[in-house]
């Protein structure tokens, strides 16, 4: 399958008067396939926005090469842009201006026809239920229907590639499912999403691949199932006991959880180690305090990323 | 094309949103030609020589309110940069499929056609109510001369307003340039009885070439040599702020 989006060995060094340069991106390398839905993942500064800045010309990078569908960032800008539809991190919303305005001005300056902009508008108002708000401008809209709007401008346009930086911030959960669904038929019928969040159900539901960043650096990168198999030292454990006091208490934190939630009678922990000592460490437990119950499962998303960021930290 | 006749269409649109700044735009320099004509033209007499051709100083003025629409265009289109970046949208309008030039162009292309109104404007309150004769086949030339000036003043101060931070900063610097360019030019008087030094600097400013050549193409003042070298220096001053802004725009961030 050809890819959609190249990104090889890409650094971005951000100087500083101070001579102490910024390591934005240390050598990230990933490609998304056409039709996929990749994400990136990481903490505040972990070179997420500067990844999409690159991809989307408006920076360029220190070293490394990245393409879109086969131009290059840096020599074809042009051509990447003509492919390209891009939700940046930041509100961006033309605030004097009515909603009608913003999509259809949008839709033009993408080249699309006046007519075509016309049907689109219709679609797409309809779809995310501003149609009573088109003739508003925009700096009379709350902050979330700001974000609906500049997420709805992608769907005027048929660009092969969107990218996304967390665009779904401060959107309302009803709009945020919707629009996650439309994501998803989008990348069904061929088109490539690239997107970056900190919300991790959310890659988590939508992504098939995922990077983890942090400090400019990938962590782990691959689909979820590879993913914890990678974390197949990592799992999630659940116990209920007729009671926990203070002595099974400590002997819980002594089997040095990542996490430890107790509530009432049930203790939930994601434990780094391997399974059989786990199961003895268990055993000696319920010798003491009897277990009523258990599950031991893999982690989560949240689980892997919270692992790595502490070994990497 | 298809892309400069878009940004020009979201220029109108913003624009069309604060017919006040449009109405200042258009209308102040008709404020300047009928004070500073009527005021000076009662104190210092009737007429003044420039290169030998006798001319009232409302006339000798209506160029330089000329120059002042251009720069005044120029100078409020690009105020609008700090729009676009408290609003957000200037680093999602540099991830659209359009060249910075192109972006650049289409942004001046409405704001000229204001220039060129604002200047119709002030020609003919001029001609009609202060007898100003002007030269009505060389209109062509004082039109081109609107357009390339606009432009040119246009890139110049968009490359600071991309590039400063801060809105006041800019408005120091516009405000300086305001008046260092107006008063360091034959704007508003010739510049032949001057001082060797205040020469010097006025004929190093586009502002002067600028005055100069509408000068000509409206009064018939001037030798057509010096025009011409002043012409073709107003036209590389325009592409060059345009390399500087586009270059500017490119490293945005």
């Amino acid at each position: 399958m050809a890819h959609a989006i190249e990104v090889t060995d890409l650094r971005k060094v951000y100087p500083s008067k101070a001579g102490d340069d910024v390591k934005a991106l240390d050598g990230v390398s990933f490609e998304v396939p056409q039709g996929r839905i990749y994400g990136l993942l990481g903490p505040n500064g972990a070179g997420k926005s500067t990844v999409v800045k690159i991809l989307s010309t408006i920076t360029s990078a220190t070293s490394g090469r990245a393409t879109v569908l086969g131009f290059d960032v840096a020599r074809q800008p042009l051509d990447v842009r003509r492919r390209l539809t891009v939700v940046l991190q930041q509100t961006a919303a033309e605030t004097l201006l009515t909603v009608r305005d913003n999509l259809l001005i949008y839709a033009y300056l993408h080249g699309v026809e006046r007519t075509a902009a016309q049907r689109r508008l219709a679609a797409v108002a309809e779809e995310f239920e501003i149609g009573e708000r088109l003739r508003d401008t925009v700096q009379e809209l709350s902050l979330g229907t700001k974000r609906r709007i500049q997420v709805a401008k992608i769907f005027m346009l048929d660009s092969p590639v969107i990218i996304l930086d967390e665009a779904t911030t401060g959107m309302d959960p009803l709009m945020k499912r919707r629009v996650m669904d439309r994501l998803r038929a989008e990348a069904r019928n061929g088109r490539t999403i690239l997107l970056t969040t900190q919300v991790l159900s959310e890659a988590e539901e939508l992504c098939e691949t995922i990077m983890i960043l942090d400090r400019g650096r990938a962590m782990a990168s691959g689909t979820l199932q590879e993913l914890r198999k990678r974390s197949a030292h990592v799992f999630r454990v659940s116990l209920s006991f007729a009671a926990i006091d203070g002595d099974l208490h400590s002997r819980l934190q002594a089997l040095n959880p990542v996490e430890l939630t107790i509530d009432g009678r049930s203790a939930d922990m994601v434990i780094h180690g391997d399974e059989a000592s786990l199961l003895a460490k268990l055993a000696d437990i319920s010798r003491e305090s009897p277990i009523l119950q258990f599950e031991v499962r893999g982690p989560t998303l949240e689980e892997i990323f919270m692992t790595l960021m502490r070994d990497a930290r | 094309m298809k892309s400069i006749g878009a940004v020009f269409y979201r220029d109108y649109r913003q624009r069309m949103t604060n017919i006040g700044f449009v109405f200042w735009d258009l209308f102040a320099p008709l404020a300047y030609l009928t004070l500073f004509g009527i005021g000076f033209e009662r104190m210092i007499g009737s007429s003044f020589a420039i290169d030998g051709q006798a001319l009232g100083y409302t006339a000798f003025l209506l160029p330089g309110v000329l120059a002042m629409v251009t720069f005044t265009v120029a100078m409020n289109t690009s105020w609008g940069f700090f729009m676009d970046k408290d609003s957000g949208i200037f680093y999602e309008l540099l991830t659209y499929p359009i060249t910075r030039t192109q972006f650049l162009i289409g942004k001046i292309s409405f704001n000229v056609l204001l220039s060129l109104i604002g200047s119709l404007l002030v020609i003919a309150l001029g001609v009609v109510a202060m007898n100003v004769r002007i030269r009505w086949d060389l209109l062509p030339l004082t039109a081109a001369v609107v357009i390339g000036s606009t432009a040119g003043w246009f890139f110049l101060f968009s490359a600071f307003a991309i590039r400063l931070k801060r809105m006041d900063a800019f408005n120091t610097v516009t405000s300086a340039a305001y008046i260092l360019l107006m008063f360091f030019s034959s704007m508003f008087y010739p510049l032949t009885d001057l001082p060797v030094w205040f020469r010097a600097v006025a004929y190093l400013n586009p502002m002067t070439w600028q005055v100069d050549l509408l000068r000509f193409s409206l009064l018939g003042a001037g030798t057509p040599g010096t025009v011409m070298l002043e012409g073709a220096a107003l036209g590389v001053f325009a592409v060059v702020c345009l390399a500087f802004a586009v270059r500017v725009l490119n490293r945005a961030t």
